[in-house]
């Protein structure tokens, strides 16, 4: 396959250009993955490195959805790893904020309070 | 599952994992941020798939597909996410594709060599099974490929 594309169009290009952040080495080790797939080994399950079953039985949670295409619950995996990266960041600024170098509970509450986007977990967490 | 949607916890060290990948060296982060940072992940789960589902209902579908969720994404405000997830979706098509064909191709294989050796294959073919949220039959797989990219 040509690897000489674009960066943003992975049209003809290896798995790789587009997930660069996740590390396909070896098998995680998850004794937590009960993977009904069987996705753990298999080099497509680390474009994700949420466990995809996991993610599928927290949808299932919902008792409004019948049924979720596999490529959902892959989107759906991704996107909750952006989530965790950006919500550390976020935190980040505030722990900064009182010079330390150890992220805290309150920084978490301060960026959820700050932070229009994560308006949707005020009250949700323990 | 018995459990309320909120225990169902992601993986402790993938989600420590993600987050110290995240963060410049040096930086430590305390187990209770950790555990706040993993529920936050759960509810941001429960919340897109509401989101996504709502998109697909609407559309009268009942498989709730990729674009639900990217719809739901902007909904909540997170575009920022919009480009990543294209890209890593059309690595994820491309895989899942190069898979079914590796998957065939084994068979042959198989056929032609009467060997016993490639049972993992066994595996490749549950992956091609959407993920059901009741026990459907697998007539739902083609639910999959009219759905994907609306």
């Amino acid at each position: 396959m040509a690897a000489t594309l674009g960066p943003t169009q992975g049209a003809e290009s290896d798995l790789d250009p587009s997930v660069v952040e996740d590390d396909p080495r070896g098998t995680d080790g998850e004794d937590e993955n009960s993977q009904q797939t069987g996705a753990t080994t298999a080099p497509q399950s680390r474009l994700a490195k949420l466990p995809l079953a996991r993610i599928k039985a927290l949808m299932k949670a919902d008792p409004d959805v019948t049924l979720a295409s596999q490529e959902s619950v892959f989107i759906i995996a991704k996107a909750t790893e952006l989530f965790v990266e950006m919500i550390a960041k976020d935190a980040l600024v505030y722990a900064q904020q009182g010079k330390r170098k150890t992220l805290q509970r309150k920084d978490l509450d301060n960026a959820i309070e700050a932070i229009d986007e994560f308006a949707f977990l005020e009250g949700t967490l323990d | 599952m018995a459990e309320r949607p909120e225990d169902l916890n992601l993986p402790n060290a993938v989600i420590t994992r993600i987050i110290k990948e995240a963060l410049p060296d040096g930086v430590n982060v305390s187990k209770e941020a950790r555990r706040a940072i993993s529920q936050a992940a759960s509810v941001f789960v429960l919340y897109a798939t509401s989101c996504a589902n709502n998109f697909a209902m609407k559309a009268k579908r009942k498989t709730l597909n990729a674009g639900d969720v990217m719809a739901a994404m902007e909904e909540m405000e997170f575009e920022r996410f919009l480009q990543p997830l294209r890209e890593a979706l059309e690595a994820y098509k491309k895989g899942q594709k190069g898979k079914k064909e590796a998957s065939e191709q084994k068979k042959k294989d198989k056929e032609k060599k009467s060997d016993a050796e490639e049972s993992d294959k066994n595996k490749d073919e549950e992956e091609e099974e959407e993920e059901h949220m009741d026990e459907e039959p697998e007539v739902e797989n083609e639910a999959e490929d009219e759905e994907v990219e609306n």
